[in-house]
């Protein structure tokens, strides 16, 4: 439960026009979803384990509803129902709060908390991909923030093929994942030790040890041969090279053990960590088949930033400099004559001037 | 380039983490640790070194005001913090158990037992994971007290020696986990100073190793 005022909300509307204005930019449309909706929306939007973060309540039919815990869920509805008559690619953008109850950060946790998000629907991985890490480059690098982040890259292929091949129930392939997530490298290695046939899992671990650039594209290349990852891989390396095309690389990391998050996604996912913020700023990534569930299966592609990350992060920064700024100019019509005041008043205000009215003795 | 700062847990894992440290050529400024004051810098003014309690560990390193942590495993489940654990230092070995002065505890069906511990997440876990009813009670120390004058049943409780345990008349029904000290890590720092926290998790690795 957070306040804004002053420099710091100025800041933080700043941050929200900057990335919508980039959105719109980029021919996104913004879309507003209702914040309060029935809950078997977002258990079909983000299924059951994240949606049960919401905050729940009955209406007075005895149906579940909830605080939307995303937004992502109602946009893919819209673009199933009400959208689905509209030409593809969909474009989306929207700024808005969502509400949950628990995070698995603590440091993370606020139950309100604002997203700046763009989704395209309808168009499949290569162009729509690269169009989201640019879009989300664009805004932060507007921001001035460009020196002072790390994208992350990667894409779930990989350790799907790589599980696969283990042929894990699914509690062992949550164990597994989560050992990578945490870059628990010792259980990890004991983990796949009962799998001791499967040499490219021994690899596997070896490539989620740390972030890295080409290298650990060609490193993975070398080490990982089953064709659902290869296919993966390859989707990547298309990506990496327009990124290095752009001269983007300094923004960008490939991370093969970042796997946290959400479970609908199904190709390249990402996150946006900002210095000075210990938690993430924003993720994203692609989920073709969270449309399906409302009756319309398409390709889609999202990301979100925290408004309040990034706000935090630039507030603690010398670029954009924090309270103590001198107070705006402002005309000050004054006088005692209420009409007089207030003729003079309108006279500026037509002109597009910022007044702050001094009715003294007029009360 | 800015330093990197470890979060050290103070008392009984302080000395190893600073001696394995050093071992990797990492030194806290001697004139700091031996004063009051809770943080120091090394000599080249690579890292800067904080000394909170080990449960405030995970919530520096969280929080990304720590970029890395040393803390026990013990500390580590009973937070349930979003951290990495990138490795096992191998240091400061010691048992999480269940102990009592009854040692037919568990088999006697005693109704709703009475559980003193500094772990009530762990606690709750683990009796959870068995269906066995409890009420913990929750202290922040002397919990083998607790048991001897009557306040509950048994006690969860972290034994390095048995000693203490030993003296108070209790006896280990079952271990619950085994706790080393492990190195921990920032999300974002993760990311952010790759080049440094992966050089640092390899050198104290390759360290672990040799003691192991």
């Amino acid at each position: 439960m957070r306040y804004y005022f002053g420099a710091e909300a100025r800041l933080r509307r700043h941050v929200e026009d900057t990335a919508m204005s980039v959105f719109d930019g980029w021919s996104y449309e913004e879309i507003t979803t209702p914040s309060v909706d029935y809950y078997d929306l977002f258990e079909f939007g983000m299924g059951h384990r994240e949606a049960a973060r919401a905050f729940r309540f009955t209406d007075t039919d005895g149906r579940m509803l909830a605080l939307r815990p995303d937004v992502t869920s109602s946009v893919a509805r819209a673009a199933a129902t009400l959208l689905a008559g509209r030409a593809r690619p969909l474009r989306l953008c929207y700024t808005g709060q969502v509400f949950r109850q628990q995070s698995p950060s603590h440091a993370q946790w606020r139950r309100e908390s604002e997203q700046l998000g763009c989704e395209q629907i309808g168009s499949g991985q290569g162009a729509a991909d690269i169009e989201m890490l640019t879009i989300a480059a664009e805004v932060l690098k507007r921001l001035k923030l460009h020196n002072r982040i790390s994208i992350t890259l990667n894409d779930v292929g990989i350790f799907n093929g790589v599980a696969g091949r283990l042929a894990l129930d699914p509690v062992a392939r949550d164990r597994m994942r989560h050992l990578i997530d945490i870059r628990d490298m010792e259980d990890l290695r004991r983990f796949l030790a009962s799998y001791a046939q499967e040499e490219e899992a021994g690899a596997f671990a070896r490539l989620v040890e740390r972030p890295g650039k080409a290298e650990a594209l060609a490193e993975a290349r070398r080490l990982i041969k089953n064709t659902r990852s290869t296919e993966a891989l390859a989707r990547l390396e298309r990506l990496w090279s327009v990124i290095e095309a752009l001269g983007l690389t300094d923004q960008f990391e490939i991370d093969l053990g970042d796997l946290s998050g959400l479970d609908y996604y199904t190709g390249l996912t990402f996150k946006v960590y900002i210095e000075g913020i210990g938690t993430r700023a924003g993720s994203g990534g692609r989920y073709d088949h969270l449309t399906a569930n409302f009756g319309r299966p398409e390709p889609a592609i999202g990301f979100v930033l925290d408004l309040d990350a990034i706000t935090d992060a630039l507030s603690r920064s010398s670029v954009f400099p924090p309270a103590q700024e001198p107070e705006r100019a402002a005309e000050r019509p004054s006088g005692d004559d209420l009409s007089a005041l207030f003729v003079q008043a309108l006279e500026q205000r037509a002109k597009g001037v910022r007044v702050r009215l001094d009715a003294k003795g007029a009360e | 380039m800015s330093e990197l700062t470890i979060a050290v847990a103070k008392g009984r894992l302080q000395a190893a983490t600073l001696e394995r440290l050093g071992r990797v050529g990492i030194h806290a400024d001697e004139e700091s640790l031996a004063s009051r004051r809770l943080w120091a810098g090394d000599r080249e003014g690579r890292y800067r070194f904080i000394f909170v309690k080990p449960v405030d560990v995970p919530v520096y390193v969280e929080h990304g005001i720590a970029d890395c942590g040393v803390v026990g495993r013990d500390v580590l489940l009973e937070s349930e913090a979003d951290l990495l654990q990138p490795l096992d230092l191998q240091l400061g070995r010691c048992r999480v158990v269940l102990a009592s002065h009854k040692p037919e505890l568990l088999s006697n069906g005693f109704g709703m037992l009475r559980v003193a511990t500094k772990y009530p997440r762990i606690t709750a876990q683990y009796f959870g994971a068995r269906g066995i009813p409890v009420e913990i009670i929750e202290l922040a120390g002397s919990v083998e007290l607790a048991p001897v004058l009557g306040l509950s049943d048994c006690i969860v409780d972290l034994v390095e020696t048995g000693r203490t345990l030993d003296e108070n008349g209790l006896r280990v029904i079952e271990v619950i986990l085994e706790s080393t000290a492990r190195l921990v890590v920032n999300r974002a720092s993760f990311q952010l100073k790759a080049e440094r926290v992966s050089q640092l998790i390899k050198a104290l690795g390759e360290s672990a190793k040799e003691e192991s």
